[in-house]
């Protein structure tokens, strides 16, 4: 039974990581006013640059960053034709992110079914050896406790600095933070490209250190479960960051309910992280006036700003 | 979006595969022959196998054949688009490899009476088209008997797909197996529900580990991510399709292997000679077509010779691992002593045997 709460514990913590910076990084883009769909492929563009990066260099670090750049660039085509030329976001991000997955393919194509050693994990000292508390919390690769410190970086900024409040502005009334003189063009740019990066990451930890392994396709959803994880964390930063970790938690628990032998349908339980994370989410959220007050208003709206 | 990922990579393919054909064959009178396969060919894996079978095609048959391959075909339009492409461009046989592509082909068989088919894993024939599956469950037994003896908490897990009968099989007789080395076997499964997606099937084989499973069966996982996470947390793993030793090699119990080459060569054989009938292979160890790769060496050799042993007794068919007594997981007699399944039940098989303590999902 303590293997059992160590492995939902601890699992939970690594198996969020991809979920939660691909959502942190849409977060900051939806609230941009930017709808960026293709994350997916973006992700799967970040898994793929990520795992042939470590296959050569064997560093994780220059893995990630080459995920981050590779979906960067991706998200890039996305920017300039949804925001420079003015082009439909929901249809654009649709097929950049076909366009990622493709790329990702062609990336990956040499190393298929091949595999690279895991990130080593932080030794903590004496807390690491605490029974159950120690593995759970205390026996992690750094990019874990990365993706809590950005969590907590990105709701600071988000709520409390000038430049979180500039972003707000510009996916509320780009008209506004125009004529204050803010060049919405830009900033939305900016975030998409953050978006990007930060999809690209989650993706390169998925492919390096989660899995550590190359297979076409072995994003298998996530870059939509976070999107989906934004919008039912009704843009707040914290119940987005609950939603992703609560997904996490409950994909494993499925698996040791299965090994228990409860006589549940096991196509239900495959089912149960997105029903449960959907409802959870969903009565969290249920003040309406609230949800309006942080959705962004001109979400997915295109805008020509003036400078 | 998986579909219009994979929509534009047959756009692609297709088009490859066009060029290729097109290209002018300087032996008018060659065999072309088009291969589909589900998935990309890589290190291991069922598209490795199958593409591992036809290169003994261009081994034996040299000049006489040209092969062309479309790899990662989804199931659906895009694999009737490349078979009628294949045809049209002149191929006189075409290996599709996958269940699903069945009734597209049995379409284009009826339509061109000429091609020749064979195809993987289906159960409709034409007199034209010719399917071939193995008998996992064979190897599946030899490799149980060899799980029984190593495992130290008598807890196996299995991380399986779908509960599809040809899974349920292998389950039942790798159970068996177990409880024929060690009576004290109980085995625990976790269903994807996915045939794709390597983490998950990962998670699954840890939260088997944590649950004391000390052996995990990867059954008809694609790719080595249940093998691979096994050494790491050092538990012995039997795998599918190809021999993943590399992946584990100090944890690799057994690998069931799979080898098509002489189906796949007998079929030519058969075309070659104008004298195809659309038949069913259901091959098994008599045929060489299944077997154990990569025993581990952590076995005592009288260990080794009982595995080897059984596979011997499998092949000669003087055992068969349905077998009568068979107790259900209810504990009902579903195997009376003295008696043996017949093929048509393990076809068709929709029920655990005793020791197994996950229950089927319905």
């Amino acid at each position: 039974m303590t293997a059992t709460i160590i492995f939902l514990i601890a699992g939970m913590f690594a198996a969020t990581v991809p979920l939660l910076f691909a959502a942190l990084g849409e977060l900051v883009v939806e609230k941009s006013g930017m709808l960026n769909l293709g994350i997916e492929g973006m992700m799967a563009v970040g898994a793929a640059a990520g795992f042939v990066t470590v296959a050569l260099t064997g560093s994780h670090w220059l893995g990630l960053a080459a995920g981050a750049v590779a979906a960067l660039s991706v998200s890039m085509v996305f920017a300039t034709l949804s925001i420079f030329f003015l082009a439909n976001q929901v249809a654009t991000g649709l097929a950049v992110g076909v366009l990622g997955l493709g790329i990702s393919a062609a990336i990956g194509k040499n190393y298929e079914g091949t595999t690279v050693p895991t990130m080593g994990k932080i030794d903590f000292g004496f807390l690491s050896d605490i029974p159950i508390i120690g593995p759970s919390f205390f026996n992690h690769d750094p990019i874990v406790y990365l993706a809590i410190i950005m969590a907590i970086v990105l709701w600071y900024i988000l709520k409390h600095t000038k430049l979180g409040l500039v972003i707000r502005a510009v996916g509320e009334s780009p008209e506004s933070a125009n004529a204050l003189g803010y060049p919405v063009s830009r900033i939305r740019f900016l975030a998409v490209l953050f978006g990007g990066a930060m999809a690209g990451i989650g993706g390169a930890y998925l492919s390096t250190i989660y899995t550590s392994l190359w297979a076409d396709g072995m994003v298998a959803g996530r870059g939509w479960i976070a999107v989906s994880l934004v919008v039912f964390g009704s843009w707040i930063l914290p119940r987005v960051a609950i939603g992703a970790y609560l997904f996490g938690a409950i994909s494993l628990l499925e698996l040791s309910i299965q090994g228990l032998g409860f006589d549940i349908p096991s196509q239900i339980l495959s089912a149960s992280p997105y029903i449960i994370t959907i409802i959870v989410l969903v009565v969290i959220s249920r003040n309406r006036a609230y949800i309006q007050l942080n959705s962004p208003r001109s979400l997915g709206q295109t805008y020509k700003s003036s400078h | 979006m998986k579909i219009i990922q994979n929509l534009m990579k047959v756009t692609a393919l297709v088009a490859v595969a066009t060029a290729s054909f097109v290209m002018p064959s300087i032996a008018e009178d060659k065999l072309k022959i088009g291969f589909i396969y589900p998935s990309p060919a890589g290190d291991v894996g069922w598209s490795r196998e199958l593409d591992n079978g036809r290169k003994q095609i261009e081994e034996k048959f040299g000049d006489k054949v040209e092969t062309v391959v479309v790899e990662n075909v989804p199931e659906g339009p895009d694999a009737a688009r490349v078979m009628t492409q294949m045809a049209s461009q002149g191929a006189g046989m075409l290996m599709i490899g996958s269940f699903g592509y069945m009734n597209d082909g049995l379409k284009l068989a009826a339509q061109q009476p000429d091609l020749k088919f064979i195809h993987a894993s289906g159960y409709k024939l034409a007199p034209n088209l010719g399917n071939f599956q193995t008998r996992n469950y064979e190897s599946a037994y030899a490799a149980g008997i060899a799980a029984g003896y190593v495992t130290k908490s008598n807890t196996l897990g299995i991380v399986a797909a779908y509960a599809i009968p040809e899974v349920v099989g292998i389950i039942n007789t790798f159970t068996l197996g177990a409880q024929k080395s060690n009576p004290e076997i109980n085995v625990k499964v976790v269903w994807l529900n996915s045939w794709f997606n390597p983490s998950k099937a990962q998670e699954s084989a840890k939260s088997l580990v944590a649950q004391s499973a000390d052996v995990i069966f990867s059954l008809y996982q694609d790719t080595p991510s249940v093998v691979s996470v096994a050494e790491e947390l050092g538990v012995y793993v039997v795998n599918t399709s190809s021999d993943m030793k590399k992946y584990a090699p100090t944890k690799l119990l057994a690998s069931l292997t799979i080898d098509w080459g002489p189906h796949f060569i007998s079929q030519v054989q058969a075309v070659l000679d104008d004298n195809f009938e659309g038949t069913a292979y259901w091959g098994g160890m008599a045929d060489g077509a299944v077997g154990i790769g990569s025993l581990s060496s952590d076995l005592s050799a009288d260990q080794t010779a009982e595995v080897e042993k059984t596979m011997a007794s499998i092949a000669s068919g003087s055992f068969h691992p349905f077998n009568g007594p068979i107790m259900g997981q209810d504990g009902s007699e579903k195997v009376a002593a003295g008696a043996t399944l017949d093929d048509g039940s393990i076809l068709g098989i929709n029920w655990l045997v005793k020791g197994v303590e996950t229950n089927l999902p319905n």
